[in-house]
């Protein structure tokens, strides 16, 4: 069964982790014991029964009514499986949330309708975030309707006053869905809910498994290979992922940031001998030419020249901490130092507005150029996405992604 | 249980794996003879072109079936692995977590130090348990086997966990997005070789395998792979419920992996 996952967005308490334990319920996904402990913890606590207990699983995420930490579970619907991932809404834990959000393939956004909660700041800030993830799928779950009469103005005023800064921010407008909803009772959820009649669209699970298309199919684009690195039983052969098109015997190909141009001589495919290997496959290969060097975080691409390798990038950064003196990018498989960061624009991630001048502070983002110790097989985000993307860290510690332009 | 695309959790597994041997520098993985660490052997032997790279450790506390035994003798001879035995003492009146969540750590501490071991493959998967649900691939335990799951480590693109310190490992979980009908169904297409005690006599047989103290058969007639993929398609027992240590009180799962447990 084909499993496409979904990431959860929003700010704290606004029910995505309710959303998802009523979604288990609803569609029987969750074992009798899952929902047993869930429901012997709710009491325990003196709670009416809490769908969030089934992915609150730290005994710290049920007292103290959050989530720490991203999950996930799987629910069916028709032919599909949803892996639905939950993500903590606090502004702290952002780490935790990119962590999660990195693997969605499409977005379901929680905004509670109840007075004195509505948009908040990392509501816009998530997605903000999952653009700069490339997620651009996006169902949004206007939530907590039942405490607000299930009220279509309050629906209508949460649904135009996100509706700007999510097409400003990218999102392609045929590409959102509002929906009202009430993780907590189920409504809207699974099937249509008979509480909200004057709402015409759809219900969450029918969005999400409209949405749901096959992916960009990249089997006809130029080769790039992201190497892991070589294997120790047998150096010459090096293994690594095919990102997009596909590599067969006798191609010419071109190892980027080194220029080594050689053939492909031998393909393994999952421990067999295979003529081609394809997008998303892991493989090991033998080139014609024998290489020294460790070729970890190198790209082989198709044809005889690779692109050219840089050692400076202009970025969108979201920075999550502080930046010190001594920062560097991860980038496919390695740790690159960055010698210096020429911020060219501040972005503020709650309004999606540029500015020349500013500060550059944890949870906002910066438009940078960035010089790096070496050349790296850098391409646009846009381009090859694997090979357009970095994490920032500062020191020991993760301070942001950046896509490069 | 929901089926996955095993196509797309073997790639996964298989990149997992590479990535460990090429992060770091000295990689050992838990075989407990189960199903799950059986198949990590598996995707090992695909990742690797039919060898396992890396010594496989076997927690042997005295009291396994003696089908686990054997299961050991005859796959460790076959696939030719570099098997080490850490004995276990184990005291005939500890049971449940207070056996598990002591004895095997401890052994398992000691047995890291002796050979210096920076890496550790476990077979867990995310369906297993709610506690299990939320590691990551990669997840950095310190000197004392600590999982500080409060602060866990961002994970995103393929940036995996590095180790923190002298004395400390990590955590590499190759299974972690299977479920346990996956494994099944991989054991099946594979014909992977596994413990006979899976499959059904006089009506019972073991979900999830432990030693003999705690471990409690469930009631099914699936006889063989076939009837256990079918059967784990519209059960409703959960995998672990033969499992008497998760029973104990709520959270045990958590105060057992923060120390160490696995």
């Amino acid at each position: 069964m084909k499993v496409v996952n979904i990431s959860l967005l929003g700010h704290k308490d606004h029910g995505k982790s309710t959303l998802i334990g009523s979604l288990l319920m609803q569609t029987k996904s969750a074992t009798q014991v899952r929902i047993n402990e869930a429901k012997v913890y709710s009491k325990k606590l003196g709670k009416a029964f809490e769908p969030a207990f089934i992915l609150d699983s730290f005994v710290e995420e049920r007292e103290q009514e959050m989530t720490y930490d991203t999950t996930r579970a799987e629910i069916k619907y028709k032919d599909l499986a949803f892996a639905l991932i939950d993500v903590p809404g606090h502004e702290e834990l952002i780490k935790n949330m990119i962590s999660g959000a990195s693997y969605g393939e499409a977005a379901l956004l929680l905004v509670s309708a109840k007075k004195d909660e509505g948009i908040r700041d990392q509501t816009k800030r998530h997605l903000f975030i999952s653009r700069m993830l490339g997620i651009d799928q996006l169902v949004v779950a206007v939530n907590k309707m039942d405490t607000v009469k299930y009220n279509q103005e309050r629906f209508e005023e949460i649904k135009s006053g996100l509706s700007g800064f999510i097409e400003r921010i990218g999102f392609q407008k045929d590409n959102i869905h509002f929906v009202p909803v009430s993780a907590y009772r189920g409504e809207n959820l699974v099937r249509k809910s008979p509480k909200m009649k004057w709402y015409k669209g759809k219900s969450i699970l029918e969005l999400l498994y409209e949405n749901s298309k096959p992916g960009k199919a990249r089997a006809n684009e130029t080769l790039r290979l992201a190497v892991q690195g070589s294997l120790e039983h047998d150096k010459d052969l090096v293994v690594g992922r095919v990102i997009r098109g596909q590599v067969g015997i006798g191609d010419d190909v071109c190892i980027s940031p080194d220029s080594i141009i050689t053939k492909v001589t031998e393909i393994t495919v999952k421990g067999k001998r295979a003529k081609k290997a394809r997008v998303g496959e892991n493989v090991a290969i033998r080139l014609a030419k024998k290489v020294n060097s460790d070729l970890r975080g190198s790209v082989i691409c198709g044809g005889l020249y690779c692109p050219v390798p840089r050692d400076t990038i202009t970025a969108l950064v979201f920075v999550t901490r502080t930046l010190g003196k001594d920062l560097s990018i991860r980038f496919n498989g390695t740790n690159v130092e960055t010698k210096s960061v020429k911020v060219l624009k501040h972005v503020d991630t709650t309004t999606g507005e540029e500015s020349a001048s500013g500060k550059v502070e944890p949870l906002n983002a910066i438009v940078a150029e960035l010089k790096l110790a070496r050349r790296i097989p850098a391409e646009r985000f846009d381009e090859t996405m694997e090979l357009g993307r970095f994490v920032l860290y500062s020191g020991k510690d993760f301070a942001g992604i950046g896509i490069i332009k | 249980m929901i089926k996955q695309d095993t196509k797309v959790l073997e790639e996964k597994s298989i990149y997992i794996l590479r990535e460990a041997k090429q992060k770091f520098k000295n990689v050992a993985a838990l075989w407990s003879m189960g199903k799950d660490s059986t198949t990590m052997l598996a995707l090992a032997r695909k990742a690797f072109l039919g060898k396992v790279p890396f010594p496989v450790i076997h927690i042997d506390n005295g009291i396994d079936f003696p089908e686990t035994y054997a299961f050991r003798e005859y796959l460790a001879k076959k696939w030719k692995l570099n098997l080490i035995v850490a004995y276990s003492d184990i005291r005939p009146d500890s049971v449940g977590s207070a056996c598990c969540g002591q004895n095997k750590p401890d052994t398992l501490k000691k047995v890291m130090k002796w050979h210096d071991f920076d890496a550790l493959i476990v077979s867990i998967r995310r369906d297993e348990h709610g506690i299990r649900a939320k590691e990551r691939y990669m997840s950095e335990r310190d000197q004392n086997f600590k999982w500080d799951y409060k602060n866990q480590k961002a994970e995103l693109w393929d940036d995996y966990a590095s180790k923190l310190e002298d004395g400390s490992h990590v955590r590499v979980h190759p299974l972690l997005d299977w479920n346990e009908v996956d494994v099944w169904s991989y054991i099946k297409k594979e014909k992977i070789p596994v413990n006979p005690l899976y499959f059904s006599r006089n009506g019972f047989r073991y979900r999830s395998l432990g030693c003999t103290h705690c471990t409690i058969p469930v009631k099914s007639n699936a006889r063989n792979v076939d009837d256990i993929v079918k059967e784990l398609e519209t059960t409703k027992i959960e995998e672990r419920s033969g499992r008497s240590m998760d029973k104990e009180r709520e959270h045990v799962m958590q105060r057992l992996r923060a120390l160490g447990y696995m």
